[in-house]
């Protein structure tokens, strides 16, 4: 076995370093010839686009994968990784984009979950005090004894830092650490994770968008480009639209520019919808508004705020409570989702992964998700796979999904690509009215400007464009109507160009816009 | 592990081919029979002796091998009644239940055309068989469906409720056809009474003619589940039942569906055993027997991952494996369980060799090691 760090390392010094790390899969290389090098006490940014290699490079890092080629060192020493359970022996802990706590159970039972000391008899006690300890060192407030499932994301969060940190971890991998959090919760972990490379860690967030967050926190960034290392840089020397553009390998335009198209007709006129949550709370509460074609109607506000339940309403897979909704003035309150897709409601969920695709499932058969009821794709019972194909086809040229061939299963298409592929299978069918939920987190920055274009092309032919998003900007930008969202309720609706950040903002927070005005 | 200058280590795999997943299980069925061998020799009998006998018994015996072909049948139509649902992500483990109504629908209809009372019948024997396929279906549908219904509305725990509805229709069964049951063999010995003559269906060389349901089955399920809209909506809400949900794809529809045509399966199964395997020809006496081979259903659909087409060397194997031990404990003096054995290991390593359908062995160079 090896040891724990050797004694001599100090601030500075370089505790992690990859030589050329090269992971081949069928058909793609994801990582070629990787090298670089963190050193203790810094916070060391790796950026890269969807599909990039940075995913396949943390998972080496933590012992998920093996590499093909190359060699890790810890403190000098070279080791080999066999699965985490090595990686986190050896000081490497891991913070996943997807939290990987368990609900019902209390902050600190988590924490210790795992825990070789943990044994069969627990100590809570005394490991209440050791991990009260790492609170105190890195100034973390957080509640020991609540359950998991009251805590924000950003609290989540915290208890995977720490549960990390009580297992020793010296460098701490963060995967996409900001992505599902409030601008405050953000705040709030730039100043824990600063405290803790004062505290000698060594802090290597993955980052695929957020360009202002990598400026503002790290010491150094490595840029990773299909699969190989393009720069290495003290933060210092790069800007925004530099990083942007050695991630791209192009410039970057970073607005979207809303487009004017002439108003037409009502396509979707919901009045007084109400809806309960999964755990029976009025979450929507009365929402009344309408989306005519060639508009974008977007809905801003901080997630759990009744966004869900409404688009879940909308498209079907939830009964509302009161209120009535309207297609083309067909009433479609009680239609089942099936219905709403044939009489053209397209949606594209915020959950890619547990509701938009099916992972084992081929990109052919994965399109077929949006095809499969309609008779001009299966005749006597048999689906036309040939038509399908060619469609699927047609969305990887036109969309620039980056896959092999569209045989591939869709769990091997980074984040990105499986956005595209599921936003060009719903507008693939021309749907009268689009609902978006937010349709651009955790896309790199050129995914973000490919996918937003998109949706203003088919806001140019005609669509009606339901938009939820956390991304203030990305509202203001596209949204002909802004209606921030607090609480189930809409406070106010407003035009797109009289929609300023401050007030937005304000009216998120839950200030009613009369009050705002008066 | 290391060997020599060699390290052996695992490496997860990250595709899988059919034939790959064929050549592992043909390595399992090796190692089992490998490992079983340690029985026969503690018992002082010459393993390969042993496995001589039974395959020739099994496979190439003039009297094996209809035995075969009869628990062949029977074993693939249980697999189908499992591989329906499984490819919906449902478990179901209540072939048993689904043959025992499967049979008694069959003989309900007989009863029904006086065929107890007078031991003939007057509508043509075709017919009268193809009704008896109809209730044995519809009887198994019936059963099933109560599971898939509960699955679909109430998201009540499928293995639980057929588990459950196996015992009430095992003794379902013993109400009609013992002490008194409507059922009951006028001789009373705790069976059915008998198909008359006329409405045994003839062999067609030695081996009853529902080898084609069965595999028409096969070629009718792999379609169906391969290409069709209804099999696409199976798998994907097998896959990932809120990507089915968001895709418009009824979460209750499809767990009714598949739990009918898997029950639908199992109730011909019951047809097959008690009205067409020659020498029985009616509900017998020991028909928990039977269901207790049913779940063998589970093990070849299992093994086969859920692919028709591979359910038949499986089913085959273990029809003809169950035949061959029964008869080689006999010959041998072997004591009784030798053939319950024999399946117990061949399942438990075929399972245990699924293990390599996730990862794969590799060799390693390892570079300047004392």
């Amino acid at each position: 076995m090896y040891k724990v760090l050797p004694e001599n390392i100090k601030r500075g010094d370089t505790i992690l370093e990859a030589r050329g790390i090269t992971k081949r899969f069928p058909d793609v290389v994801a990582n070629d010839r990787i090298d670089f090098k963190i050193r203790l006490g810094e916070i060391h940014a790796v950026l890269g686009e969807n599909g990039a290699g940075k995913t396949t490079l943390m998972k080496i890092l933590f012992g998920q994968y093996q590499p093909d080629e190359g060699e890790i060192f810890i403190g000098g020493e070279e080791v080999r990784f066999k699965s985490p359970l090595d990686a986190i022996d050896l000081g490497i802990g891991m913070v996943h984009q997807h939290r990987k706590l368990i609900p019902a159970h209390s902050v600190i039972e988590n924490i210790i979950l795992g825990h070789p000391r943990a044994g069969k008899i627990l100590d809570l006690k005394r490991a209440e005090q050791e991990v009260l300890e790492i609170c105190e060192k890195y100034g973390f407030g957080l509640d020991l004894n609540a359950k998991v499932w009251q805590l924000s994301e950003g609290e989540k969060q915290l208890v995977e830092i720490i549960k990390a940190l009580y297992r020793g971890a010296e460098v701490l991998i963060l995967d996409e650490p900001s992505s599902a959090l409030t601008p405050i919760e953000t705040e709030k972990l730039l100043i824990s994770i600063k405290a803790m490379s004062a505290g000698d860690l060594a802090i290597v967030p993955f980052i695929t968008h957020k360009l202002p967050i990598v400026l503002q926190i790290s010491d150094r960034v490595t840029v990773l480009r299909k699969g190989k290392v393009v720069s290495c840089i003290d933060t210092s020397e790069a800007t925004e639209q530099s990083l942007a553009k050695e991630m791209v390998g192009r410039e970057v335009i970073f607005r979207t520019q809303r487009a004017t198209v002439e108003k037409g007709e009502t396509i979707l006129q919901v009045d007084d919808l109400s809806a309960f949550s999964d755990k029976d709370v009025m979450v929507l509460n009365g929402v009344s508004f309408s989306i005519s074609e060639g508009e974008i109607f977007g809905v801003a506000g901080i997630s759990g705020n009744g966004q869900r339940e409404l688009v879940e309403v909308l498209a079907g897979l939830r009964k509302p409570e009161r209120g009535s909704v309207s297609l083309d003035d067909v009433d479609i309150t009680f239609a089942d989702s099936l219905k709403r897709w044939q009489l053209g409601i397209g949606y594209v969920p915020a959950d890619r992964i547990a509701m938009g695709s099916i992972a084992d499932f081929s990109l052919v058969e994965n399109v077929t998700m949006n095809y499969y009821f309609d008779h001009e794709y299966y005749r006597r019972g048999v689906l036309d796979t040939k038509k399908i194909r060619e469609i699927t086809n047609d969305i990887i040229a036109e969309y620039d999904v980056v896959t092999p061939s569209a045989d591939i299963v869709a769990k091997c298409l980074s984040g990105g690509n499986l956005q595209k592929l599921i936003l060009a299978r719903v507008l693939s069918r021309k749907p009268r009215l689009v609902i978006v939920d937010l349709p651009t987190q955790g896309l790199d920055v050129g995914a973000t400007e490919f996918v937003r274009n998109k949706l203003i092309d088919a806001k140019k032919e005609g669509a009606g464009i339901l938009l939820i998003s956390e991304d203030l900007d990305e509202v203001l930008s596209l949204s002909d109507w802004v209606a921030p969202i607090y609480e189930g309720e809409f406070m106010g609706i407003l035009p797109g160009e009289d929609a300023k950040r401050e007030l937005v903002g304000a009216m998120m927070a839950g200030i009613h816009l009369d009050e705002e005005s008066a | 592990m290391r060997i020599g200058s060699h390290e052996l280590n695992l490496e997860r795999r990250v595709s899988l081919s059919g034939w790959q997943a064929a050549g592992i299980s043909i390595l399992a069925i090796i190692v089992a029979l490998a490992i079983f061998s340690i029985i026969f020799i503690l018992a002082e009998i010459n393993p390969l002796t042993a496995y001589a006998e039974i395959f020739s018994y099994a496979f190439a015996n003039p009297f094996g091998l209809p035995l075969t072909m009869n628990r062949f049948i029977f074993i693939l139509l249980c697999t189908y009644a499992f591989i329906i649902p499984f490819t919906a992500g449902l478990w179901n483990i209540g072939m048993a239940g689904q043959l025992y109504a499967g049979s008694l629908a069959v003989y309900a209809v007989l009863l029904a055309l006086g065929v107890k009372e007078f031991q003939s019948v007057e509508l043509p024997a075709t017919l009268v068989i193809l009704m008896m396929l109809i209730a044995a279906m519809l009887g198994g549908a019936f059963i099933g469906g109560i599971a898939g219904f509960l699955k679909g509305k109430y998201n009540v725990n499928e293995i639980v409720v057929t588990m459950m509805l196996n015992f009430m229709t095992f003794w379902v069964v013993s109400f009609f056809i013992k002490e008194g049951g409507i059922f009951m063999n006028p001789g009373g010995r705790g069976e059915s009474f008998e198909l008359p003559p006329s409405l045994q269906p003839s062999l067609i060389f030695g081996v009853p003619f529902t080898i084609f349901i069965a595999l028409g089955a096969a070629l009718l399920l792999y379609f169906v589940l391969r290409k069709t809209k209804i099999g696409y909506e199976i798998r994907a809400y097998g896959e990932n039942p809120t990507a089915a949900a968001y895709a418009g794809i009824s979460n209750f529809s499809i767990p009714l569906l598949v739990f009918i045509m898997g029950g639908a399966l199992a109730g011909l199964a019951g047809y097959h055993y008690f009205a067409a395997v020659p020498g029985v020809y009616k509900i017998a006496r020991t028909y928990g027997y039977f269901g207790d081979l049913a779940f063998y259903g589970i093990i070849c659909g299992l093994i086969s991952r859920g692919n028709p087409l591979a359910a038949i060397p499986v089913a085959f194997l273990f029809g003809g494996l169950s035949i061959g031990a029964r008869f080689v404990q006999g010959k041998l003096g072997m004591s009784f369980g030798v053939d319950f054995a024999l399946l117990g290991v061949l399942m438990i390593t075929l399972v245990a060799f699924q293990f390599f359908y996730r990862y794969k062995l590799i060799w390693e160079n390892s570079r300047g090691e004392p």
